[in-house]
């Protein structure tokens, strides 16, 4: 596998990605990837709206894995916080906007409530989102949300266009989840 | 009552609120891990503040400069709290305060303005 990293590392850099990460995600690794994310798009003269948009798309992505992801360590030691894998890309498309793309195994029994919500996001305009982020801002989280529930509605905010997501079954209890946000 | 003070992290906000003066302040990020968490001995605190039937006038100063979602949940129940304590008769004063060039922080601000009824919620850029 060692001798390959030369040509993952060359498909990724003709592909325009500028992050890839795969493995396990704690909140530290959320500060970590989003805060050095930031940091290198300010150092290259990003606009000031970009880089917001790609620090809370990235916040928001890594920390649904950290709660959703259905591949976890169950043996963490007190006071850890919890850690799960997955994985995320940011990369730039060609017209140069830049793209955020997450990875992670779900329960296949929660499948068709997430695709319902992405796909009620994807028909709504940027007022209708808006009245939505406010209305669901003020009712009481879902049962099975360990959030606000909001994280999907801010993401379709930042997005320049309706969010694109997939699900693969992988056996009888997991899909893979994947969903791509180009920051507007 | 005590003084209520934490220091920020990278994801958590520095919080200051000072019961004589009635000032409170929070200034920083706030994406932490869990958000209802970090944020109860916040709502405990200022319950029993409220409460307090001593303090007339509290001003909230808040400067964040990015939050997740789950954290605008939680300070719409923080507004939420204090509104109704508006409503009340109290005089309760927000300030948002924003980088002028941090177009995002202005909007969110505009937005929790918008939902609010009876505090006064002033819009307040600062500049380096």
């Amino acid at each position: 596998m060692a001798t390959n990293l030369y040509k993952y590392y060359e498909e990724m850099r003709a592909k325009g990605t500028i992050l890839y990460f795969n493995g396990p995600v704690s909140q530290a690794m959320v500060e970590g990837l989003a805060g050095i994310m930031r940091e290198k798009m300010r150092a290259e003269d990003a606009a000031m709206a970009s880089v917001q948009r790609v620090f809370s798309i990235l916040v928001e992505q890594m920390q649904n894995i950290v709660r959703y992801s259905s591949e976890r360590s169950s043996h963490l030691s007190q006071g850890l916080g919890e850690m799960a894998h997955g994985q995320v890309v940011v990369g730039r498309e060609s017209d140069g906007s830049f793209f955020v793309a997450c990875g992670n195994k779900v329960r296949t029994e929660d499948v068709d409530r997430l695709a319902g919500q992405l796909e009620l996001l994807r028909t709504m305009g940027r007022q209708d989102l808006k009245e939505y982020y406010r209305e669901r801002r003020r009712r009481l989280p879902d049962a099975d949300s360990k959030g606000a529930g909001l994280g999907f509605i801010e993401m379709a905010r930042q997005s320049s266009r309706p969010m694109d997501f997939d699900f693969v079954p992988l056996d009888c209890d997991t899909s893979f989840f994947s969903m791509k946000v180009v920051a507007q | 009552m005590t003084r209520f003070s934490v220091q920020a992290t990278k994801s958590s906000p520095h919080i200051d609120f000072d019961p004589e003066t009635c000032i409170l302040e929070i200034r920083g990020e706030s994406y932490p891990e869990n958000c209802s968490n970090f944020y109860s001995p916040v709502f405990d605190w200022l319950e029993r503040f409220l409460s307090d039937a001593r303090n007339d006038r509290v001003e909230l100063n808040m400067e964040i400069l990015y939050f997740n979602s789950s954290s605008s949940k939680t300070f719409m129940d923080l507004f939420d709290m204090l509104d109704s304590e508006a409503a009340k008769g109290r005089s309760i004063v927000v300030n948002w305060r924003y980088h002028e060039e941090n177009e995002t922080a202005m909007e969110c601000g505009e937005e929790f303005m918008e939902d609010v009824r009876n505090l006064r919620f002033n819009l307040v850029e600062y500049v380096d």
